[in-house]
């Protein structure tokens, strides 16, 4: 039986389920993270913790939650946490890797949940706030950050930094006395990214199939590094991984069918 | 003529605690003669009290009396149990009255040592240290301190202050920036106040039989003495004494005098 | 600071420790039947100029027919602050709040909140303070635990510190690195909140199920507290568990409310009204007129949340919601449970 290759989103989920290690404690949110979550417990890291903002520790599996506070975020949890707690936890150290999406993001991972336009009190777009954005990217060891990749999504500069990744580069996310090590890696439609060492600006680490630098650099408000040598092209999920996808993780097609619903 | 024993000075003391609580106070007690009296308190003329415990037993059912602060009985069928961080932290947000505080030694401005006598550079005898006493005394809005008053025990000034009192008077608590005070002591001689200027130990009144000599003679700083007339405090009426010796402390744990 | 609307005190009541200490002393110590109606318990202990302090989670265990109480009664002036928030917009489309400390509004994944946008852009309203989740979080828990601030690790580097006049970042004074970077969060104490729980007795003692997220900490921090119960249980059912969050103490009124935080959700009882929820977020907030007449039909045409229940669907809706609930806790077989659910438009002129 012929299986349909993975649509734009699916990669994306297959790619975040990538990024999650065996064994880790997952802080996510709703979304693709949590599709990607639970499709990487589902394959390669079934000894994964999942722990929610909302306060829900190590749920039992259930259908896709409808909000952050979903009831199946803390489906039979042995403890749900008062908010406070559960981001003391990212900042104890309990706390792996965290996962974000923003509406801005800019080269030193940088993320912008507040307003779209330089006039706080009048701009063109007001978004919701930081929410636990901020926290966590201040306080988890590790952060992925999760994007649909245009120029106006990665600016040169953010119209508000909501959320500190590198800052401006270098020493500067140290300095500022933030915790962990902030974003590790950027996963978007056409590729993955990580930091370069020295500066912390954003670098391209491997582009999905078909995807070129050109591409890449054309959907970016600012100049992508690009590593020495050939450039590796993401991995694709294999037949069982996406029919694991479509048929247990995500089977409503909440988050996962293209163009979204 | 009266069939019932007279109270001995435990028992005295037990009553003169009670009368300190107000009904409908929330009452935040550590074990032993508090508890006694808080107890008392509640069965007598504050019914409607609520006690709330360090270990953070909250409003528990009545049972028996606690063998220690973290016993069974103080959370007894308690809605909720709290951390220790929050119990404190209701003293200080206000949400409790009046706690009872015990010391080995108290001084003139009501300054609680329960830490060591001497120094700890030249060591006489190591005390339990401040357990709650220093939260409770730093955030609650009264405090009343209960104490075996001789003239070791009530010194011009404690080796230590484990728990700020008045500090060195007038406004120095204030302006330590310590929340509430003491409102009085408690003794076997007594019950005193604080002079609202000086911050300075005053007599309020004494127990049947006592005497400003007498107070003064077990007191190792000048008391205060309030104008006119000193009252004595009536003794506990008979049936209140029945319902300590009976219902309160049926054992004699805390009110039997030792050797008795 | 310069506000359009708010009042030097109003914003300096927020971190008013020794006020909200002697508001807590003064306040009746009595374990008394506390019980009284929805319209009664808003109307004595919500005020004009007030700081309301939003509870549950956006849509989950929020005391939101409560806040249609508040819209209806035509409460005036108050400042809101929350995390997160979800309600406010509308409590500033209906004049009640004109001032917020903000942490986040939105609908989440179904995004921003046209309206709470819109009445910012048109001054009918005015942001007093900017947070992330966890450093509101952290400004409410100290309030609980009796401390004036909390040294946290968030916000620094961020633009939020900009528009966060009581938030101060100073170099850890007791940390192993003298020069390490700490924000100060001062404990915050609003005036008054509503928080909904499954379970309640007479005199407030409560039980909260699922996320408590920050209203054991608000209930102790707020100056006044109302209850808002699924269920009013004896007192010794409480006591049996020992589960209670809330003191008894610390709560002013306890009203019996079931079905309290609908159209969201409420652990252990009912799941969201989900085609309300798409449907305002599409339809009822992208113009002003829309708004207008969402509140009309949904709050001020509607007395209480049996009426509201009616328009949703009634026995209906709630068997359905009720058995979502059931299914997501993994309480009963979810077999025969499908979560998928349509935009239907509910029916309304």
């Amino acid at each position: 039986m012929s299986v349909a290759p993975a649509n734009p989103l699916e990669m994306l989920a297959y790619v975040v389920s990538k990024n999650i290690q065996d064994k880790q404690i997952v802080y996510v949110g709703t979304g693709l993270p949590m599709v990607g979550a639970i499709l990487a417990k589902k394959t390669h890291a079934p000894n994964i913790t999942l722990v929610y903002e909302s306060g829900g520790q190590d749920p039992i599996e259930g259908s896709m939650p409808w909000s952050v506070a979903d009831p199946v975020t803390w489906r039979k949890s042995p403890i749900t946490m008062e908010m406070p707690l559960s981001f003391a936890q990212a900042a104890n150290g309990y706390v792996d890797v965290a996962f974000q999406g923003a509406a801005q993001i800019d080269m030193y991972g940088n993320l912008n949940t507040h307003i779209i336009g330089n006039d706080f009190l009048n701009p063109k777009a007001r978004l919701t706030g930081s929410g636990g954005g901020n926290d966590l990217i201040s306080l988890t060891e590790n952060t992925i950050i999760v994007g649909l990749q245009t120029p106006e999504k990665f600016p040169v500069k953010l119209d508000f930094i909501t959320s500190p990744g590198h800052l401006y580069g270098g020493n500067s996310r140290k300095e500022a006395g933030l915790l962990g090590n902030g974003p590790v890696a950027v996963i978007t439609q056409l590729g993955v990214y990580d930091f370069e060492p020295v500066t912390k600006r954003m670098r391209i680490k491997s582009l999905h199939p078909g995807i070129t630098i050109e591409i890449a650099q054309a959907c970016t408000g600012f100049e992508l590094l690009v590593p020495e040598g050939e450039i590796p092209v993401t991995e694709t999920p294999p037949l069982d991984v996406l029919e694991i996808l479509r048929n247990e993780v995500d089977t409503q097609k909440m988050f996962i069918s293209f163009p979204p619903q | 003529m009266s069939k019932v024993a007279p109270a001995n000075p435990l028992e005295m003391l037990a009553y003169n605690i009670s009368l300190m609580i107000e009904d409908n106070q929330i009452v935040y007690i550590g074990t032993g003669l508090p508890m006694v009296g808080a107890i008392l308190a509640k069965k007598t003329h504050a019914p409607n009290i609520t006690m709330v415990y360090e270990s953070g037993g909250q409003d528990p059912l009545e049972g028996e009396m606690p063998w220690s602060v973290g016993c069974p009985f103080t959370y007894r069928k308690s809605p909720m149990t709290l951390e220790m961080a929050i119990s404190f932290g209701q003293c200080a947000i206000g949400y409790v009255d009046i706690a009872f505080q015990g010391g080995a030694q108290i001084d003139m401005y009501g300054n609680v040592n329960t830490s060591v006598i001497g120094s700890y550079e030249n060591l006489k005898a190591i005390l339990p240290g401040s357990g709650g006493g220093n939260d409770i005394g730093s955030l609650t809005q009264k405090s009343v301190l209960v104490g075996l008053q001789t003239p070791d025990r009530f010194p011009a000034k404690v080796d230590f202050i484990t728990t700020p009192g008045y500090l060195d008077g007038g406004d120095s608590r204030e302006k330590a920036g310590l929340l509430g005070g003491p409102i009085a002591v408690v003794t076997q001689v007594g019950i005193y106040d604080f002079e609202p200027v000086t911050k300075r130990m005053r007599i309020k009144a004494l127990n049947p039989g006592m005497s400003v000599e007498i107070a003064q003679a077990c007191t190792g700083f000048e008391l205060l003495v309030p104008e006119g007339e000193v009252p004595f405090i009536e003794p506990p009426r008979d049936e209140v004494l029945e319902i300590l010796r009976n219902e309160v402390d049926p054992r004699r744990v805390f009110t039997k005098m030792p050797g008795s | 600071m310069e506000f359009m609307y708010a009042t030097q005190e109003q914003f300096d009541r927020l971190v008013d420790f020794k006020g909200a200490r002697e508001y807590h002393l003064s306040k009746s110590r009595v374990k008394k039947d506390k019980r009284m109606s929805l319209g009664e318990a808003i109307d004595r202990f919500v005020q004009d100029g007030d700081i309301l302090a939003e509870t549950g989670f956006s849509y989950v265990r929020s005391p939101i027919q409560a806040y249609f109480e508040i819209i209806r009664q035509g409460k005036k002036n108050m400042v809101s602050i929350g995390s997160p928030m979800s309600n406010t917009s509308y409590l500033m489309t209906a004049n009640c709040v004109y001032a917020i400390h903000l942490s986040y509004i939105g609908v989440e994944m179904r995004g921003n909140d046209k309206n709470f946008a819109r009445n910012i852009k048109t001054k009918k309203a005015e942001i007093l303070s900017i947070w992330s989740h966890g450093s509101m979080a952290l400004g409410f828990k100290a309030a609980q635990l009796g401390a004036p601030f909390i040294g946290s690790k968030q916000l620094l580097g961020s633009d939020m510190l900009k528009y966060n006049p009581y938030v101060k970042v100073i170099e850890n004074p007791v940390g192993l690195d003298k020069s390490e970077p700490v924000v100060i969060i001062p404990a915050l104490f609003p005036d008054v909140c509503i928080i909904h729980v499954q379970k309640a007795d007479r005199y407030g003692n409560a039980v909260i199920e699922g996320p408590a997220i920050n209203d054991i900490a608000l209930a102790a921090a707020c100056r006044k507290v109302i209850i808002t119960a699924e269920k009013i249980v004896p007192e010794m059912s409480i006591r049996e568990l020992g589960n209670a969050c809330i003191p008894f103490w610390y709560v002013d009124a306890v009203v019996e409310l079931p079905y309290g935080a609908l159209p969201g959700c409420c652990p252990g009882c009912y799941y969201w009204a989900r085609e309300w929820w798409e449907w305002l977020v599409r339809i009822g907030t992208p113009k002003e007129e829309n708004v207008q007449d969402v509140m009309r039909y949904w709050i001020y045409e509607t007395k209480d949340q049996f009426e509201f229940i009616e328009k949703l669907g009634g026995i209906r809706f709630i068997n359905h919601a009720t058995r979502l609930m059931e299914a997501a806790q993994a309480n009963i077989d979810d077999s025969l449970v499908s979560f998928d659910y349509q935009e239907v438009i509910p029916k309304w002129d």
